[in-house]
């Protein structure tokens, strides 16, 4: 008997540890899977409720848990505040959340989200919706229909808008000033803003850029895209939603809605594309406006109001973050985007969705209309961090402080351009953003490049078109 | 029990040591047999924490991820076989392809980078240098290792930004055009590079000091008096004693520069294009904004074999240029 083989008594020991070892596998195999739930004193049976993080700071969840519980007694409340620097990296962090067990029950997601969760993990809302029409007809008299349009999908509505930012152009009026330019006028178009920039860099020196604009879905390339009358995929309505329509808004409002947008063919190397990635490679060429950048504008704050930017497209949250950075009301102001084609601007909004996983969905609804309530949204939007959904909070007395002159203009951008519409966000919508961040970065590189780069674009897009989520 | 020498001293008896016997181990009565199987026992509870630790965070999850990566799962639908469907998906990702190839580039550059600015600052300090000031210049190169990776990668992308960062104005101080650093292929690829030698080199550096402490001053005295001096010295003496220091280095080096992830997102985001996008990268994007967990846990399966290779690689070739002393 040579050293490599093994006794019986080995053997024997070793086939013991083997059982003992497929007993313990069979009996985690059949054992229901642990989650982070399971963890003692995780789940105390209250409503979780996950917010972005930097929009919501600690004064905002007091106010929304203290006003609520007043509301609610019975229903324990758990604001998850989940830190993160953009919607992406948000959803990012509640899918994590849901892998490991421990789903809140409502998310707040953002238009970049909203066919996402209602596609693989939202709630429609419609028969809370319809139950309590009576108590919300004062909610959707307050809201413009693209908002709540833009929250319904394949015909049911999954969230109720409580907050939007269009992207508007912000000008530094010490800019428009040193320039020797005027306030453009509302009807502005491409040109005009095209000679603005050159005298704003005439007048601006070798280390001032007339134009910063950030690489991103919304507020990058999409609004000159709209404007130019066209869209990163083709653009058309789902049925339905007359449930909504017909109960909630009159004739004029309801004339050419539907039960959602519904984002389908890429048309990158669309004509009209193709001339909107021209224009921003000319004024790069010019060093009228910045390059793109990767990740998001976190120095614009900070450039803009130093007066080393003259323009840059911006929403409401913009007035707070001014503000905030010492610029007074009448340093800067903002009027809508310049007309091309049209003068289609684009906007994203948020709200809270249910997700299917709870088991609370009638506490959480509950929850879904004290958010959405007047009073709530003036006790949490206080600093002009964003813009309400509601047309009846903006007034002078709002913006008196942190300005701009021209505050109208916020929710004007929906009531007098009718057509202005969500950005594009397909369930597919991360692969989406990621494959127009990286060919916009490539396409601008000089103007010989936008061809080659959109019809790479454009393969990826129907690449990540044909995957299921 | 007194020592030999501690009873020459105490008890003033004047046997030589080497006449003194030792005391007699206490008599051990138990079985050759039992005794073996209570030392492995002991061994064995000694070990569990470890043990147990590795098979939690380590094995389980490596297992984890080579069954997932035989899976389509996107977190919300229960997961279904998949075969080799992921392998072949993530082959045929051009993407994936330019992360691996960025990812190589990025480690050869990087580790070289950084072991070689680590070994010049070492054999520095290692100097005629007041005791005070070389503590002040360890705790300086050390302390960026300290610092969060993203926090340092968000500051650097102001220092970085082509029209309003400092390092354009500083280059601009002596007549040189803004450098494209974040927004061209190349210029991103270096900026990265440079954010995380930044940050990393001083482990290495750490290490090299400890190293060259340890080599004998009468090595370097002897080769002193042999007619070595200066470069030629560090060539022949410091680099062969300090190659086992250096082999520890590069391995760590490598294993961390291969798994580069926050840098290249704060900085860059991958761009321009896919010019910094690296592997992890491609697998927290692939799994956490794409819900595909099965061809993200793939790549992962395909690092963990390139890491493995690569690391098995450099301790063969160790044997030949690695002499311990």
């Amino acid at each position: 008997m040579t050293d490599s083989l093994i006794s019986r008594r080995g053997l024997m020991r070793y086939g013991a540890y083997g059982a003992a070892a497929a007993a313990l596998g069979g009996v985690a195999a059949g054992w229901d899977r642990l989650t982070g739930a399971d963890i003692p004193g995780r789940n105390d049976g209250s409503l979780v409720v996950a917010t972005l993080g930097p929009a919501y700071g600690p004064e905002a969840v007091r106010t929304l848990t203290e006003g609520f519980r007043k509301q609610h007694p019975d229903i324990k409340l758990r604001i998850n505040a989940v830190q993160a620097v953009d919607w992406s990296d948000f959803f990012a962090k509640i899918l994590t959340q849901i892998a490991a067990g421990t789903a809140p029950d409502l998310v707040y997601v953002a238009t970049e989200g909203v066919q996402l969760f209602a596609q693989r993990l939202g709630v429609p809302l419609d028969r809370w919706v319809k139950r309590d029409a009576e108590e919300l007809r004062e909610y959707f008299a307050d809201v413009h229909p693209s908002l709540v349009e833009s929250m319904m999908y394949e015909g049911s509505l999954y969230q109720l808008p409580v907050e939007f930012n269009a992207a508007d152009m912000y000008l530094n009026n010490q800019v428009l000033k040193r320039a020797g330019a005027s306030f453009p006028a509302p009807d502005w178009t491409r040109d005009d803003f095209t000679a603005l920039l050159r005298d704003m860099k005439k007048s601006g020196g070798s280390r001032f850029t007339p134009y910063f604009w950030t690489n991103r879905l919304w507020g990058g390339v999409v609004p000159w895209l709209f404007a130019n009358g066209t869209n990163l995929l083709a653009e058309s309505k789902a049925p339905g939603g007359a449930w909504l329509w017909d109960s909630f808004y009159p004739a004029a409002d309801r004339r050419g809605r539907g039960g959602g947008f519904r984002w389908t063919t890429p048309q990158a190397t669309d004509a009209r594309v193709e001339e909107a990635y021209d224009y921003l490679a000319s004024l790069i060429q010019e060093d009228l406006c910045t390059r793109p950048e990767g990740g998001n504008g976190q120095n614009l704050v900070g450039v803009f109001s130093t007066g080393r930017v003259g323009v840059t497209p911006a929403g409401g949250f913009w007035a707070g973050g001014l503000s905030l950075a010492g610029m007074k009301a009448t340093d800067y102001d903002v009027q809508y985007f310049p007309r091309w084609r049209t003068q289609r601007m684009q906007f994203g909004a948020a709200g809270y969705a249910l997700l299917r996983t709870s088991k609370k969905q009638d506490e959480a609804w509950e929850f879904i209309k004290y958010a959405a309530r007047r009073d709530t949204l003036m006790r949490l939007f206080r600093t002009n961090q964003t813009t309400p959904a509601r047309r009846s909070m903006l007034g002078p007395d709002r913006y008196r402080e942190t300005g701009p002159d021209h505050w109208q203009v916020f929710y004007d951008t929906l009531d007098k351009f009718p057509d202005t519409g969500p950005i594009p966000a397909p369930p597919q919508v991360a692969e989406v953003e990621q494959v127009l961040l990286k060919h916009t970065g490539t396409a601008l590189a000089s103007r010989g490049a936008v061809r080659p780069a959109l019809r790479r674009m454009q393969g990826d897009l129907e690449k990540a078109m044909e995957r299921a989520v | 029990m007194t020592t030999n020498t501690q009873a020459n001293t105490e008890g003033n008896t004047q046997v030589p040591a080497a006449r003194q016997r030792p005391a007699p181990p206490p008599a051990d009565n138990s079985r050759p047999a039992a005794r073996t199987r209570s030392t492995r026992l002991l061994a064995t509870l000694f070990l569990a924490p470890t043990i147990v630790g590795i098979v939690i965070f380590t094995v389980v999850p490596i297992v984890g991820s080579v069954v997932l990566s035989l899976f389509h799962w996107n977190v919300i639908d229960d997961p279904s076989f998949a075969g080799t469907a992921n392998y072949r998906e993530v082959f045929a990702d051009s993407t994936v392809l330019v992360s691996f190839r960025n990812t190589l580039v990025f480690m050869a550059l990087a580790v070289a980078l950084q072991l070689l600015i680590a070994l010049a600052l070492a054999l520095a300090v290692n100097g005629r240098m007041p005791m005070w000031l070389r503590s002040v210049f360890r705790s300086a190169f050390f302390f960026p290792l300290v610092l969060s990776a993203a926090s340092i990668s968000v500051v650097m992308k102001y220092l970085f930004n082509q029209d309003f960062g400092v390092v354009n104005w500083l280059l601009g101080l002596i007549g040189i055009a803004p450098v494209p650093w974040l927004t061209s292929e190349n210029g991103a690829m270096a900026a990265v590079i440079l954010v995380y030698v930044w940050q990393q080199f001083g482990f290495s550096f750490l290490l090299f000091v400890g190293g060259l402490n340890n080599i004998p001053k009468e090595i370097h005295e002897a080769a002193s008096l042999d007619g070595a001096t200066g470069l030629r010295k560090h060539l022949a003496v410091t680099l062969p004693l300090l190659s086992p220091t250096l082999l520890v280095a590069s391995v760590v080096g490598i294993i961390n520069a291969l798994q580069v992830f926050e840098q290249p997102y704060v900085l860059t985001n991958g761009g321009p294009g896919d010019s910094t996008r690296t592997v992890v990268m491609v697998i927290y994007e692939t799994a956490f904004e794409q819900l595909r967990f099965g061809p993200a846990s793939a790549v992962g399966v395909l690092l963990f074999v390139l890491i493995m290779a690569v690391t098995a690689l450099q301790f063969r070739l160790s044997r030949r240029f690695v002499h311990y002393q």
